[in-house]
């Protein structure tokens, strides 16, 4: 959307934006390449601020071709501020066979996962650097398996997703028979987890998940596993450790810390992983 | 979103001429893209020599399947996990002293010694754990280990010779440094 | 593009608005959509068919490249895999020593750590050092990021910044003490 407004308007609601919100907008930090936040020319004029962008480009149809690096180069000055408004203005206008996934373009759905000039994020949270010098670089996830392009098979993620057993286990019914209830301080437990949307930016920023996908669970699944473990409305938090509890599934973790590194909604999925070491071992 | 505006697009990005060209050409007929626009470069995905070559996809089950998950057991998991912890941390006062205290009594540095060699070995069965995964080299996993099994014995022998027959490992260390 | 959605909104457009320029821009498409057809061609698959049509297909792709592709501070420089590599240095420099200790009665090695001192003792100033550096470089970079390790063990110091910012800290640390104890001490 922001691509298309005109420039002016943009910067206008830039301005009035931050002076309204003020700082405590930014308490948790998003994931940002370059901070500046002027989009259009300082000096308004009309020059156009060409950037080239580099695009892992693989296609089905041809498996005996390599993967290749695709050279894009948009104007700037008519690009929306995200690596994702890039990213659709190139399919619109440069080239229709480029395939990536998007969907909410407000980093809530987690669809825009992909490698952005070396490290993991959601291409919608992600500002375009304005140095038009600097090439960017977009890989998929590293070390999925490619579908098309910028698009990864996540079919085993998912699966492992599952295996955690993703959902509320009781076997007491609500002492009010109406709904479990939780204290503050219990539902504060699960702040920086429930937020987790899946995208698999951490999960594939881990070296010890690149080597051992099959068997590790990898940071987002664990900091999930751990969502539930610290659920005070659990009841089978001894079975979720024990499923854990073996060398493969979480102790591959070796606190590499790529994932809090990496995370585009700011959690801590190292943290998770650090606490659900520290139930299972004292 | 992005097609539903697309005319608003074309006006902002109508000076530019060959994204224009680009769009209609497309829309119109099955010409090839304008090189000039998207260049192809040569890309490696990944180096010649490849680390740890994953193999070619293959998934049982459906989406819908969950991922096997392992039978609990604790001595290759938490339990192993709080002992390789507790020997690390044990080795840092013993490894601290020395420098403080100059070396360390027989009894020490023969304490010292083991824990390195359990801490060495430890360290060296997780490489292996992690470098030689046993769903694809179920083979070499198991030959490695028996390998680093013998040699740390090996070592263990040697380490007990060097700390009986001579003046013990810090000792040692300080000699050779300070020589 | 939807050749129908086009259809539409030119139809819209046209009601909505007067004639102008961008009208006229648009009149291509308005013919384009009574015609356009959409060109992909469609079979039929039963569930088994469409499985093993996957499973051919996964096997087809790629990996998407890592080592390569991410951050090099945080994989070739990673604080992580260093703390491994100086380790296995060590280990492997206390393992080859030991073997060799234990070979040397049957090789006539003299491997003593009076025969060692005199040895080291013979070599130049820069010789020596440098050995030093490199023994004692490996030895605190492990010890250094160990403890970070265990400290993280109790969930404590997980804050980004600190993540970063520790991890160089530990590279310059480790670097300026190993000088400082390969030369001085």
């Amino acid at each position: 959307m922001a691509a298309l407004r005109s420039t002016p308007s943009r910067l206008l609601a830039a301005a009035s934006r931050s002076t309204r919100a003020g700082p405590s907008m930014f308490v948790r930090s998003m994931a940002t390449l370059g901070d500046s936040t002027v989009e259009a020319n300082p000096k308004g004029s009309t020059d156009s601020r060409m950037k080239s962008f580099q695009v892992y480009r693989w296609n089905p149809d041809r498996p005996t071709d390599k993967p290749s690096m695709q050279t894009y180069t948009l104007d700037l000055n008519k690009t929306g501020p995200m690596v994702l408004d890039a990213l659709v203005r190139i399919k619109n206008e440069l080239d229709p066979t480029l395939a990536f996934r998007r969907s909410c373009r407000e980093g809530i759905c987690g669809s825009c996962a992909m490698n952005i000039n070396g490290t993991n994020t959601l291409a919608c949270l992600c500002r375009i650097p304005t140095d038009t010098k600097q090439e960017m670089k977009i890989y998929p996830l590293p070390h999925t398996y490619v579908v098309k392009d910028l698009v990864p098979d996540l079919t085993y993620f998912y699966k492992q997703y599952k295996s955690i057993k993703p959902y509320l286990q009781r076997d007491t019914p609500a002492p009010d028979g109406k709904e479990y209830r939780q204290s503050k301080a219990e539902r504060r437990k699960l702040d920086g987890l429930y937020e987790c949307i899946l995208c698999a930016c951490c999960s594939t920023s881990c070296p010890s998940y690149w080597w051992n996908a099959e068997e590790y669970l990898g940071p987002a699944i664990l900091l999930q596993s751990y969502r539930w473990i610290a659920d005070s409305r659990d009841e089978r938090r001894e079975e979720r450790r024990a499923a854990l509890d073996n060398s493969m599934s979480l102790y591959r973790c070796h606190t590499i810390l790529n994932c809090t590194r990496t995370c585009p909604k700011g959690l801590n999925p190292g943290l998770a992983i650090a606490e659900i070491k520290k139930q299972m071992a004292f | 979103m992005a097609s539903a505006l697309r005319p608003t697009l074309l006006r902002h990005t109508a000076p530019a001429a060959p994204t224009r060209r680009a769009i209609t050409t497309t829309l119109r007929s099955k010409q090839p893209m304008p090189s000039a626009v998207a260049k192809a470069a040569a890309f490696h995905a990944s180096s010649r020599r490849r680390l740890l070559p994953p193999g070619p996809q293959v998934i049982h089950g459906s989406v819908n399947d969950p991922a096997p998950v392992p039978s609990p057991s604790p001595t290759h998991g938490s339990y192993h996990w709080t002992f390789e912890r507790t020997i690390a941390a044990g080795l840092i006062p013993l490894t601290i002293t020395p420098f403080a205290a100059g070396s360390l009594n027989p009894a020490t540095d023969a304490l010292l010694c083991g824990l390195m060699l359990v801490h060495s070995h430890m360290g060296f069965q997780s490489i292996l754990i992690d470098y030689v995964p046993n769903s694809r080299y179920p083979k070499s996993r198991k030959g490695l280990m028996w390998g680093l099994n013998a040699v740390t014995v090996l070592v263990g022998i040697g380490l007990y010779e060097f700390e009986t027959n001579d003046v013990g490992v810090t000792e040692a260390i300080k000699r050779v440094w300070k020589a | 593009m939807n050749a129908q959605r086009v259809g539409m909104r030119a139809l819209r457009q046209v009601v909505a608005r007067q004639p102008n320029a961008f009208f006229a821009h648009n009149l291509p498409r308005l013919a384009l959509a009574n015609y356009q057809t959409r060109g992909a061609a469609t079979t039929k698959l039963n569930q088994d068919d469409a499985q093993a049509l996957l499973a051919a297909q996964r096997k087809q792709r790629p990996v998407a490249p890592h080592l390569t592709a991410y951050d090099y501070s945080q994989t070739w420089f990673g604080s992580s895999i260093w703390t491994r590599i100086t380790g296995s240095v060590l280990t492997g420099g206390l393992y080859t020593f030991s073997l060799a200790y234990l070979a040397a009665p049957l090789m006539g090695w003299h491997l003593e750590s009076a025969s060692l001192a005199a040895a080291v003792a013979g070599l130049p100033m820069a010789v020596k050092g440098g050995a030093k550096f490199l023994v004692a470089w490996p030895f605190l970079y492990h010890a250094f990021n160990g403890t970070r390790h265990l400290v993280w063990d109790f969930a404590i110091g997980f804050q980004k910044g600190d993540v970063t910012k520790g991890a160089w800290v530990i590279w310059g640390g480790s670097l300026l003490s190993a000088l400082g104890i390969a030369f001085l001490l």
